[in-house]
């Protein structure tokens, strides 16, 4: 676990509160997304993947607790690996243009959709009682198998999911004055400008 | 429906925080260990009994209504158009019983006395501030995000139509609240190190939780529990 300074203590709960408000925006735009990845990506590309791991464990903890359903621990893979997916697209500069950020997002929604695909399937029969649910369902109404079904459902939501979330990361490190990424170890490589 | 903590003085209410999280992780390991669905459905059982006897039954309502879409989901996919109603009663059940002992542990345990006992028991300072702050920031960050939404809104901005038009919305909604939170990091970081948070000595809770005889009994009787149910498990 990296040592944390006073900076990252600061850092990693807005980063959570990020990922858990986003929602917000996500459901007034009624757009099938989750957008909660948002602040892990961005720790990620602003300090590096170890604390954007912490930031991942603390905001599956804190959605849980908000939302009152333990099960949503059995998902914290996905947050680890979403964390260290964009902590080394960082390093390899994928935040330089928006079409780098875009790809790299798609690249990472089909990470995501596998990671989650096996937890959801066999430890909840494929349903999380959320938008998901809903195409999962009809899917194995028109006869897709189940395992199928699961798998087509997540890989869909998650593609628009993680290309939207790494978009808006990188229009953040865009808009982002030097002065302030200075400050953030990772953010002028993750931009490429260094 | 109720979330959240619950003030009290039934018997969850003064037990150790440690002995209701303990009850959480192995109503949870159980519901995965026994089989299905009688299994999950004794614990849930037991758990009604508990929250009656502890007098938290409104919990229970939360939890039904919590569990409400999951059934009927599962009763769908697995029963009516799968064939398998055990399988769903099963599935269903573990779910019912997990969303229950973590709401009585929600309701039962504040989180600022779950902190304080994790501290006595050698936490590093910095996790338990991340978890206290991050439960602070959240709801102070969905505020933001409401009220950027409505003043973006009295601008002018749209966002409903097509499905780009809405892509296009989430931009001017999301970003200047991660600039916000960004801009706050400095200011918080400066309050932090004046008040030592960088420090590395070990801190000593101010008013530790009372870790009696009994906690400590029905934690190691908890601990057995699972361990006997896996080696049961195991040899049948």
């Amino acid at each position: 676990m990296p040592r944390l300074s006073s900076r990252l203590l600061a850092l990693i709960p807005l980063a959570v509160g990020i990922n858990l408000a986003l929602g917000k925006v996500a459901s007034a735009t009624s757009l099938p997304v989750f957008l909660d990845t948002v602040g892990t990506v961005l720790v990620a590309a602003l300090v590096g993947p170890a604390a954007a791991l912490v930031t991942g464990v603390v905001s599956q903890t804190a959605f849980t607790m908000l939302d009152g359903k333990l099960m949503w621990m059995a998902f914290l893979p996905v947050q680890l690996g979403v964390a260290l997916y964009a902590g080394l697209a960082g390093r390899y500069r994928m935040f330089a243009s928006p079409a780098r950020a875009v790809l790299s997002g798609l690249g990472l929604g089909v990470i995501a959709a596998t990671l989650s695909w096996p937890i959801s399937l066999i430890l909840f029969g494929g349903v999380t009682a959320t938008g998901v649910t809903l195409v999962t369902t009809a899917l194995t109404a028109v006869g897709v198998p189940l395992e199928w079904a699961v798998y087509g459902a997540s890989l869909g939501n998650d593609l628009l999911d993680k290309g939207v979330t790494f978009f808006l990361v990188y229009v953040v490190l865009e808009a982002l004055p030097s002065r302030m990424a200075a400050r953030f170890p990772a953010a002028e490589r993750s931009r490429g400008r260094a | 429906m109720t979330l959240g903590y619950l003030p009290g003085s039934g018997l969850l209410h003064r037990s150790h925080p440690l002995t209701t999280a303990t009850l959480a992780a192995v109503v949870s390991v159980l519901a995965f260990l026994l089989p299905g669905p009688a299994g999950p459905g004794m614990l849930v059982l037991a758990l009604c009994v508990i929250a009656v006897a502890a007098g938290m039954r409104r919990v229970l309502l939360t939890s039904a209504a919590f569990s409400a879409p999951f059934w009927a989901f599962l009763i769908l996919i697995h029963g009516v158009i799968g064939g398998d109603f055990a399988t769903a009663a099963a599935l269903a059940g573990r779910i019912t019983a997990i969303l229950t002992v973590f709401l009585l542990l929600l309701g039962s345990v504040h989180p600022g006395r779950l902190v304080d006992a994790m501290l006595q028991r050698g936490l590093p300072f910095g996790l338990a501030y991340l978890l206290a702050a991050t439960l602070q920031a959240v709801p102070q960050l969905q505020q933001r995000a409401a009220a950027i939404l409505a003043a973006q809104r009295c601008r002018g901005l749209r966002v409903g139509g097509s499905l780009w038009r809405r892509a296009r919305a989430v931009v001017p909604l999301a970003v200047p609240l991660v600039l916000g939170a960004l801009a706050e990091v400095d200011e918080r970081a400066l309050a932090l190190e004046t008040r030592g948070a960088g420090s590395e000595t070990r801190r000593t809770a101010l008013e530790p939780p009372l870790d009696r005889p009994g906690d400590r009994a029905a934690r190691w009787l908890l601990l057995a529990t699972v361990v006997g149910a896996a080696v049961w498990r195991l040899l049948t």
